[in-house]
């Protein structure tokens, strides 16, 4: 029904789609915007990965980027902490602004950045230590120390990955022990440990199993109470579990971003629509 | 028809998969079989001299192929040495022990910080063509090494080093004392380091470019610095290759021949007193001395330089096998465990 109201007219809004999921969604939410993007163009060499994105990330919620393979969603996500700095030839145009400030102003040091602005990737590494002092790394790197505070830093990050009762008599074994889906949670707990104000996830269930994922999904949602949290997947479900708002992206374009309801139900665009109901992607 | 096709099959793989175990198994065990060939043929061939020198071999820091032009002979259990002959080997082996030390203690550093850099803080042209030449450098023949240790780092030693090293760290043992020609100790330390380097650097680097670029990129993530990155998460990672590189450089070091033996002075019946006294290793002086030893009627002089190269090959595999023990321990220790450093 929704589909063939849209097929009318491709940019067109139509007031009567938009105003039904939104409302209840947005009144509590009264979230500030975490991440401005303005106008952010993204350049690896000669190739334009990312064009004009301008969109606000609101905190204290999940945000999920979905869009095809190759479209520049990880280049977006990695954009938001510098993760990009190293690509050869990389350079940007227009502003990406964090709390106000601007990530690429000469101010920012990378380093500082990424402490604030944590980052769970698609396969998880463990490093080449302990449990224990895979998530004490990060505190100990800051300068923490004592032993008391060390070993509460570590259980409240653990228990806020929902592994501390699978890995508390184990700490000093090393992580590569853990199972894949115990080692994702030990990188959620590891980012939780430095206390960041936003965590982003690139496909971070691709590589699990269903229920590992399913864990992993109810742990964002907690989360988002105390984190900011951008979520990159493939996955459209989970995009439409997790997430409030979702952005579509499509060659490097954002092409809808708005809330996640309305995107997986009455997106005002075609070719959001055709991607979330599964013809294209 | 099927039925023989189908049968047929799994036989063939079968006899194939056996033939291709037997063959990795021999392939596995050629390189200790061949080792110890060679030693237990070494050491039949060196047991004459065993027999005749007993311990003093050991013991003695005098070496002597005593009167090789005829005279009366020496006879020991039954064994025949020319008149005046000595063989001891303790002078050998205290040039061969200081100047890989030396060599261990300046080229590990260097060649592991090389690699650091090669890898983590070089942008990738410099490191390809830095890379190209370490490659280079590794594989050139020592005796090109002995000869710009001989006309460049000798004389450089003799008359600049060794006198300002003397008058600036002289009250530290064995860094005082006259620097003289410049041959010696010094001089076959750097010349071993020099070539040493190049191979800890290139295994080093091969290790540390294996580190999987998704850790590397977690660390990051984290707010580690590119330093933190190296130090937490590279070498730890790579440690057992980079312990590899050093070994060998070690093992190379320790057996190494012609670059020492032109630049050591060839010491013989006095053992080092300072860092610039006269030395020869153990694999220098076999060389150096295998020449007139065949002259020795009594064969004894060539039995003697193959008892010193039996212990050579005992030392270079006990000195393996100590490094990986002083390793494991300091892994214990918490000087290599930074990351677990914490006060009550
Ligand atoms: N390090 C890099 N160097 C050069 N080009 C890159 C690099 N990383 C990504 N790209 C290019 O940028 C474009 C976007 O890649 P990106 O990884 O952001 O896509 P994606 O949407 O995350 O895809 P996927 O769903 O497959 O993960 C691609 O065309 C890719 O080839
Ligand atoms: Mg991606």
């Amino acid at each position: 029904m929704i589909r063939e109201e849209d097929a009318t007219g491709r940019e067109h809004r139509d007031p009567g789609i938009v105003s039904l999921p939104e409302e209840p969604v947005d009144e509590p939410r009264a979230n500030r915007a975490m991440f401005v993007l303005d106008g952010f163009d993204l350049y690896f060499g000669r190739a334009h990965i990312l064009k004009g994105i301008t969109l606000e990330i609101p905190s204290n919620q999940v945000t999920a980027i979905i869009g095809p393979s190759g479209c520049g969603k990880s280049s977006l996500l990695r954009s938001l902490n510098r993760m990009n700095d190293r690509v050869p030839g990389m350079r940007v145009e227009g502003k990406v602004l964090f709390e106000g400030d601007d990530v690429y102003g000469q101010s920012v040091d990378p380093v500082t950045l990424r402490r604030r602005v944590g980052m769970v990737f698609q396969r998880p590494t463990p490093f080449p230590m302990s449990i224990f002092d895979n998530v004490a790394y990060g505190p100990r790197l800051h300068g923490l120390a004592k032993r008391s505070e060390l070993d509460r830093v570590v259980e409240s990050s653990l228990r806020d990955a929902g592994l501390w009762d699978v890995v508390k008599d184990t700490l000093r074994k090393p992580a590569t022990a853990l199972s894949g889906g115990e080692q994702q949670r030990l990188c959620i707990a590891r980012t939780l440990a430095v206390d960041p104000e936003v965590i982003l996830l690139d496909e971070p269930t691709s590589a699990l199993d269903p229920s590992a994922t399913t864990r992993i999904e109810e742990l964002l949602q907690r989360l988002a109470e105390r984190y900011t949290i951008v979520i990159v997947t493939h996955n459209m479900q989970q995009a439409a579990r997790v997430s409030e708002d979702t952005a579509f992206l499509l060659s490097g374009e954002l092409v809808e971003f708005g809330p996640t309801d309305k995107i997986f139900r009455a997106p005002d665009d075609r070719r959001t629509e055709d991607y979330v109901t599964g013809r294209f992607g | 028809m099927s039925e023989t096709t189908v049968s047929a099959r799994p036989r063939r793989g079968r006899v194939s998969s056996r033939a291709w175990g037997v063959a990795s198994g021999l392939a596995a065990a050629a390189t200790p079989l061949i080792l110890l060939t060679i030693l237990v043929v070494l050491a039949i061939f060196a047991w004459r001299s065993v027999v005749w020198n007993g311990l003093g071999f050991f013991t003695s820091t005098k070496w002597n192929l005593g009167n090789l032009y005829g005279g009366s002979l020496v006879v020991r259990h039954g064994i025949a040495a020319p008149q005046g002959a000595e063989y001891g080997m303790l002078v050998f082996v205290t040039g061969t022990l200081l100047s890989s030390a030396i060599a261990i203690v300046l080229a590990v550093p260097v060649g592991i910080g090389v690699a650091v850099a090669l890898t983590s803080f070089s942008p990738r042209g410099l490191a390809t063509v830095v890379s190209f030449f370490v490659e280079l450098l590794a594989g050139v023949p020592s005796v090109v090494f002995g000869l710009w240790g001989f006309t460049v780092l000798v004389p450089w030693i003799g008359a600049t080093v060794g006198p300002g090293m003397s008058k600036v760290l002289g009250f530290i043992p064995f860094f005082g004392g006259q620097a003289q020609t410049g041959l010696g100790l010094l001089a076959s330390g750097i010349v071993l380091a020099v070539m040493i380097v190049p191979i800890i650097t290139a295994v080093s680097r091969d290790a540390l470019a294996k580190v999987p670029r998704e850790l590397l990129e977690q660390g990051r993530a984290l707010g580690l610095t590119e330093w933190e990155i190296v130090r937490d998460l590279s070498l730890p990672v790579a440690r057992p290759a980079v312990i590899g590189a050093v070994i060998l450089g070690l093992g190379r070091a320790l057996g190494e021949t012609m670059a020492v033996l032109m630049v050591s002075g060839s010491a013989v019946n006095s053992l080092p007193h300072n860092l610039y006294s006269p030395i020869s290793t153990m694999a220098s002086t076999i060389a150096a001395q295998l020449d007139s030893a065949m002259t020795d009627a009594t064969g004894m002089a060539v039995h003697a330089l193959a008892e010193l190269a039996v212990v050579l090959f005992l030392i270079t595999v006990l000195v393996n096998l100590l490094v990986k023990r002083i390793v494991r321990t300091l892994e214990q220790s918490p000087v290599l465990l930074w990351a677990e450093r914490e006060t009550e």
